[in-house]
């Protein structure tokens, strides 16, 4: 708890929390990496399962690659919004299972990227790569979720 | 207008639809959750249809790439039918804030660049080679419709902090 109480103690904490642009913009950041990383794993994870099959499996790397932008996105405004409530959020569930399941979703796309990647050209995908596909969607869906929920909780 | 729009939100909060979004714990938990949700699937199936419009990612067919046209449109429906939500639930707060009508003016922009896509752009793509570059006109609505909805998304997630209040 010594750690989370100098983080909420810090100069850029009480940025977020008092400054008319702290807060804001960090949200509509949050927001914006949110749309790109979830919205592109969702789709890809779609094609993965089968969808939009003419869409060719080469071309989702760069995809990745910019979800993973937007993931960074996330991630750094996240730690900026957590800085500035860092002790209450630590023991509030909901913000901890969303926290859990954002990771979980990163780890499927983790596992996913280089499991397409190394997919031959006009060969199936694996069943074990398709099933993390189908849990990825699950995942995500219910970290959006417990994301807005966190709101209300 | 003033006029006008006093008498659209006494109609507004006088409708059932006002009571269902207020009057259950859950409703606009619901509403956001899902609002959410179908944002990051049009921002993503936009992404890739977009990016491909504007001449990145040309290995993409672009015959494939309109495949995800359903995805954009039934994820802006969800989005229309729950924002709509959000207005007979609250419209006092909405209409009282400048961020709100930003966001509703950028929507209609999107809209338009979608009729431009629609009515100029899409018959001449479709005569395309699966992965020829595509003309001037559809780089400039790929990339008017990326800066629009980035915007519309913006603005939305901005709407408690810059205008007057309200979720």
């Amino acid at each position: 708890m010594g750690f989370l109480a100098w983080l909420e103690a810090t100069g850029l904490a009480e940025w977020v929390r008092s400054s008319t642009a702290g807060y804001p913009s960090m949200i509509a950041l949050h927001a914006l990496g949110m749309a790109i990383m979830v919205g592109l794993s969702l789709l890809l994870d779609m094609r993965i399962l089968g969808w939009f099959s003419g869409i060719p499996l080469d071309s989702l790397q760069r995809f990745f690659r910019l979800a993973w932008i937007g993931f960074g996105i996330n991630f750094i405004s996240g730690s900026f919004l957590f800085s500035a409530q860092a002790t209450s959020y630590i023991v509030d569930w909901v913000f901890m299972s969303k926290m859990t399941l954002v990771l979980l979703g990163a780890v499927t796309a983790g596992f996913l990227q280089p499991a397409v990647a190394k997919t031959a050209p006009g060969a199936q995908l694996s069943g074990g790569t398709k099933a993390v596909a189908g849990v990825a969607i699950v995942v995500w869906v219910v970290a959006i979720v417990m994301g807005r929920l966190t709101a209300y909780l | 207008m003033d006029a006008f729009l006093d008498s659209l939100m006494k109609w507004l909060v006088s409708t059932p639809i006002n009571g269902l979004v207020l009057n259950y714990a859950w409703s606009w938990p619901t509403l956001e959750s899902l609002h959410f949700l179908a944002l990051c699937t049009l921002m993503g199936s936009l992404l890739i249809m977009d990016l491909r419009l504007i001449g990145f990612n040309r290995i993409i067919p672009l015959q494939a790439v309109h495949s995800l046209m359903p995805v954009a449109i039934v994820s802006f429906a969800i989005n229309l039918i729950t924002g709509l939500g959000f207005i007979f639930g609250d419209p006092h707060t909405y209409f009282a804030n400048w961020a709100f009508w930003a966001k509703m003016l950028l929507v209609v922009a999107a809209g338009l660049n979608f009729l431009l896509y629609f009515t100029q752009v899409e018959p001449k793509i479709i005569k395309l080679g699966p992965n020829e570059p595509t003309p001037a006109l559809a780089k400039a609505v790929g990339a008017m419709s990326l800066v629009f909805w980035f915007g519309v998304l913006s603005f939305g997630r901005l709407l408690p902090y810059l205008g007057t209040g309200g979720g």
